[in-house]
């Protein structure tokens, strides 16, 4: 128990200081800029990164697991041209639906089969599958396909009220209804607990009898439906199905990940992370909209720094830790295979 | 354990206090950067002093222009985001909020959402594609402010959601530089024709293509015999053209959708030892300052003007619009095709 | 008959052979499907072809996988070369403008070691994960080419810069000399000094190797020092062939590209044995992979899906569980 504790209350700090940066970010940006301080721009927030919410945390199971998707992004934009093509051929806003999370499931799963059947690497695997998805796409049509499906539009623009005017969109239940359930899956199921173990050290986790391959073909699977449920989300957004969607959005969906706290070396995160770190990117980029005058490269640099830190404040704590374990190991040894053997 | 946790937490108020800095530090940075091309810098201070005032709108009549645009992806960009800033950030009736997408659509939609929260006066936009904006345009209908778009056009139908289209019409560009090639080489000639296209589904792509392809289909000699993405930029515009010239010689005409491309083609094609100019016609479109350069240096043909400057009338259009008066769904922008001696003449204005 | 398998089978092994068949069966069909593809013409004193091509085409990327090959032997990687290589080539067009061609080429060359210090920091010293570490660097990299080159398109007109990317050499292209150039050093820095070894003892365990008495910290910062040097030479390249720096779109994917030739290569991304011949053939394979598509005149839309196959195929085949699936159990029993 006593060696239990400190982990937990390690984990909390990260997500504690997204948290508190999350505050004093949208603190800074009410002092500094008008109408900055309103509830509706802290939903729009939510409005505006329902897909990138959805997609983070299914990236943050499978890099628990330790592994990588990269082909996420691609999903999505396949899935937003896979619905416009469907319904320019008259089906219905419940076939689409179902068409899209089989879609994501069978890519997952088959990405998932090949990275464990074959001994293949996770990133070459994804890779790959990122190519494809996009390339399908782009086969599918090198047009956007507008979509007048009346369903989908009334979701789109359906507002549900919050309080007074401020609204939220369907997404955003969506987004949030996504990150509870991912969350208790992670705590109270077998799978969960497996995809941590096997994360922190994949050969104890099999020697202690746990199906590796099982495991590892879902949590893809998982990642390929968190991906389809996004891009339904994204169709949603923009009515439209377009093959250069989101290019590098994968990019974004790790860099959420790390800010919120979940390590790449796998097995260690709080899956409410991802969430407050698109948080913390969109508030920064909604300070710079509102600064008005920025460059683009502003974003970037900044959302870089924010990287940087935040990397580095996760290696103090995980070197802190090994200190207090293991004095005389991690005096000249922070690396990853010390972790491993502490988790 | 306590012992532990103490310089822990001191670590996070530092990383908290750093990111606070390098926020504050970043904008004061950007502010003075973003503005530094644009002659304008004096009213600089200014404006960014007046955004923390609280609704600027109403306090100090100035009227507040939202403008997002796309990215930073080409020269051509790059002029007319110095002419939109240009105009605004010059005349002290107006302020700008300009946003930067960097080519995602998802990032155009939240600066407006950012800008309707704001209760800007207009909104500009440069859509990255055609589809995808009646949610967040309807938002800005039914907060009351009028949105104008620049030089590319969302889907039809939802003529109702924005106030006047200002740009160019990239079908007619196809189709003028065409018209060129054929009074130049004859309605009755032979000739083999490459197209590098744009970025594979990008609009100015799409229509580029459609209006030259329409405008040759009557003229049984002009074949296009190859046509490949050159992504708008001179390395894969280079790399494309030199991959077709090993395999056939036999070609009298490169049509690049934009002028880097031709740039790059122009080189692909000395290197393999023919002249660009005399033995294949180029022919490019934007009128970027490099093409003219080219033009006059008898390596290139003709480029079809696509104007970036763009500022002016917008501005116009915004105060139109606030005085009342009810303006053309479609502004076009005014532009030339240049070849030859006219384009040598006009070399020494060019801005871009 | 069991011996004559067995032999084959340890071929198979060798992990060279295979980047090698997958090229050996593009040219095969390229010699089928596309006449032409192998004719070399000889005027002006140079060399010209579709061969010629992919060797100077295939430059930046064999240059950036060489270096590649390195960290990932280390079981890292280095997703930021695409933006080094935009910072170097912006940083070598920006000093030509007031200062001679050496110059320009030390400060293009000493900003890509910087950026890769910069990374190998992070990553030893720190210990912060390899893709992470470069992440940041790849988010940044490109925010800092477009300070240098001011957001535009910068060019020059220097003879002696551009000859980097477009000149010749005894009538090859410049570029096939600078492919050998850094696989001859990086070679005899493998097979000829110790640094060769501790890379591979470093990737197959760190705890290992510093019990044995290296030092995985200066190992690993050297190994992204020369990532960073190797994407500044391609950046070099690059900018010269075209005369010109473009902050945005210079390299842009091309870390992909690298770690695929690498891994096409036989390197395993779990570290351990590097092949630098390997990764070579790699390169060119997925060059010429590129320019087949393209003289085939391929629909633009269908590149990435021909890629994404030949990908899937040619790393199956390399999986030593897939090709498992092909030799009937009854014999495997027998060699083994």
């Amino acid at each position: 128990m006593n060696r239990l504790t400190p982990r937990i209350s390690h984990n909390n700090i990260v997500i504690l200081a997204t948290l508190l940066l999350l505050i004093v970010l949208y603190g800074a940006g009410s002092v500094q800029y008008t109408g900055f301080f309103s509830l509706q721009v802290f939903l729009n927030l939510f409005i505006d990164n329902a897909y990138l919410i959805i997609v983070a945390t299914g990236m943050a199971f499978v890099i628990i697991s330790g592994g990588i998707d990269l082909s996420v992004a691609s999903l999505v934009a396949l899935v937003s041209m896979v619905s416009g093509d469907l319904f320019a051929h008259g089906a219905n806003a419940g076939t689409v639906v179902a068409a899209s999370l089989a879609l994501g499931i069978a890519f997952g799963a088959g990405q998932g089969y090949l990275i464990y059947r074959f001994q293949l690497h996770p990133w070459i695997v994804t890779l790959a599958g990122m190519f494809l998805a996009r390339g399908i796409s782009f086969l599918i049509s090198s047009e956007s396909i507008v979509i007048t499906n009346e369903t989908y539009v009334k979701l789109s623009q359906h507002k549900i009220h919050v309080w007074g005017q401020n609204f939220v969109s369907v997404s955003v239940l969506i987004a949030l209804a996504v990150v509870i359930a991912v969350l208790l899956v992670a705590k109270f199921t077998f799978f969960g607990r497996a995809v941590y173990a096997m994360g922190g050290n994949e050969k104890s986790a099999a020697l202690m009898g746990l199906p590796i391959a099982r495991t590892t073909v879902l949590v893809y699977t998982l990642s390929g439906f968190c991906s389809a449920l996004g891009g339904i989300v994204f169709t949603l957004y923009t009515l439209s199905g377009y093959s250069l969607h989101l290019m590098g959005m994968e990019m974004e969906a790790i860099a959420a990940c790390v800010i919120g706290g979940i390590l790449l070396t796998g097995g260690f995160g709080y899956l409410i992370g991802p969430m407050l770190g698109v948080l913390c990117t969109g508030i920064i980029q909604t300070i710079i909209m509102f600064q008005g005058t920025l460059s683009s490269w502003w974003t970037k640099i900044a959302i870089g720094l924010l990287l940087f830190l935040f990397m580095a404040l996760q290696r103090v704590i995980v070197m802190r830790k090994e200190k207090s374990r293991n004095p005389v190991s991690s005096m000249n040894s922070p690396n990853s295979e010390n972790k491993i053997v502490n988790l | 354990m306590k012992r532990q946790r103490k310089p822990l937490l001191a670590l996070i108020a530092l990383l908290v206090m750093t990111m606070l800095a390098t926020a504050c530090g970043g904008n004061n940075n950007g502010g003075n950067k973003g503005s530094s091309p644009a002659p304008a810098s004096a009213e600089t201070p200014s404006s960014s002093k007046a955004s923390e005032e609280p609704s600027p709108s109403a306090s100090n009549g100035k009227l507040v222009v939202g403008f997002a645009q796309i990215g930073q992806e080409s020269g051509w960009r790059d002029a007319e985001t110095a002419s939109v800033k240009e105009t605004f950030e010059g005349d002290p009736g107006f302020e700008l909020k300009f946003s930067d997408a960097q080519q995602k659509q998802e990032n155009q939609i939240k600066a407006i959402r950012t800008f309707i929260a704001q209760k800007v006066d207009a909104i500009a936009l440069a859509p990255v594609v055609e589809s995808g904006w009646e949610t967040v345009l309807k938002e800005a209908k039914d907060a009351g402010i009028p949105v104008f778009l620049l030089d590319r056009g969302i889907t039809k139908g939802n003529e109702d959601l924005y106030v006047s289209f200002i740009g160019s019409d990239f079908i007619l560009e196809g189709q003028n530089a065409a018209k060129w090639m054929i009074d130049e080489l004859g309605a009755d000639a032979q000739v083999n024709i490459v197209q590098l296209e744009g970025t594979v589904g990008a609009s100015a792509a799409n229509d580029r293509k459609k209006g030259f392809e329409d405008a040759i289909k009557d003229h049984a000699g002009y074949k296009i015999v190859y046509s490949q993405t050159g992504d708008f930029t001179r390395a894969k515009g280079k790399e494309v053209m030199e991959a077709y010239l090993k395999k056939d010689k036999n070609i009298q005409a490169v049509y690049a959708h934009n002028d880097d491309m031709a740039l790059g083609a122009i080189q692909a094609i000395e290197e393999a030892g023919l002249k660009p100019g005399t033995d294949i016609k180029i022919i490019g479109v934007d009128g970027i300052k490099p093409a003219f350069e080219a033009i006059a240096a008898g390596k290139m043909n003709v480029t079809v003007e696509c104007n970036p400057l763009l500022g002016p009338q917008l501005k116009q259009a915004i105060l139109d619009t606030k005085a009342g008066t009810k303006l053309e769904k479609w502004i076009k922008s005014d532009e030339d095709v240049y070849s030859g001696q006219k384009a040598i003449d006009a070399l020494p204005n060019r801005k871009y | 008959m069991a011996n004559l398998t067995a032999s084959v089978r340890n071929i198979g092994r060798n992990p060279i052979i295979w980047p090698l068949l997958a090229l050996a069966l593009l040219m095969i069909f390229n010699l089928i499907a596309i006449p032409g593809f192998f004719s070399i013409e000889f005027h002006d004193g140079r060399l010209f072809g579709s061969v010629v091509d992919i060797l100077k085409n295939a430059s930046p990327l064999a240059i950036i996988a060489l270096g590649m090959t390195l960290v990932i032997a280390l079981e890292g990687i280095d997703i930021s070369v695409g933006s080094v290589l935009a910072i170097a080539g912006a940083m070598g067009i920006f000093m030509l403008d007031g200062y001679p061609t050496w110059i320009a080429i030390l400060a293009a060359l000493g900003i890509g070691v910087l950026c890769g210090l910069w990374n190998g920091m992070l990553i030893s010293i720190l210990g912060i994960q390899p893709m992470v570490a470069t992440l940041i660097l790849l988010t940044i990299g490109r925010g800092i080419a477009q300070l240098i080159t001011g957001g535009r398109i910068i060019d020059t007109t220097s003879a002696s810069y551009t000859f980097l990317g477009k000149g010749y050499f005894l009538g090859l292209p410049i570029q096939a000399f600078l492919i050998l150039i850094v696989f001859a050093l990086l070679y005899v820095l493998k097979t000829r000094t110790a640094f060769g070894l501790f890379v591979e003892s470093v990737g197959g365990s760190k705890t290992a190797s510093r019990y044995a008495g290296i030092r995985p910290r200066s190992i690993m910062m050297i190994s992204y020092a020369i990532v960073g040097a190797c994407a500044s030479v391609a950046g070099i390249i690059v900018s010269a062939n075209l005369g010109s720096a473009d902050a945005n779109n210079a390299g842009l994917w091309i870390e992909l590209d690298a770690i695929l030739a690498v891994v096409i290569g036989g390197t395993s991304m779990r570290g351990g044995r590097f092949y630098l011949g390997g990764t070579v053939i790699g390169a060119l394979f997925i060059q010429s992979l590129t320019t087949t598509i393209y003289s085939l005149g391929v629909p633009a839309e269908s590149i990435l899906l021909v890629k994404a196959i030949v990908v899937i195929l040619v790393c199956l085949i390399q999986s030593e569980a897939f090709r498992k699936l092909f030799v009937p159990v009854g014999k495997k029993a027998i060699i083994e």
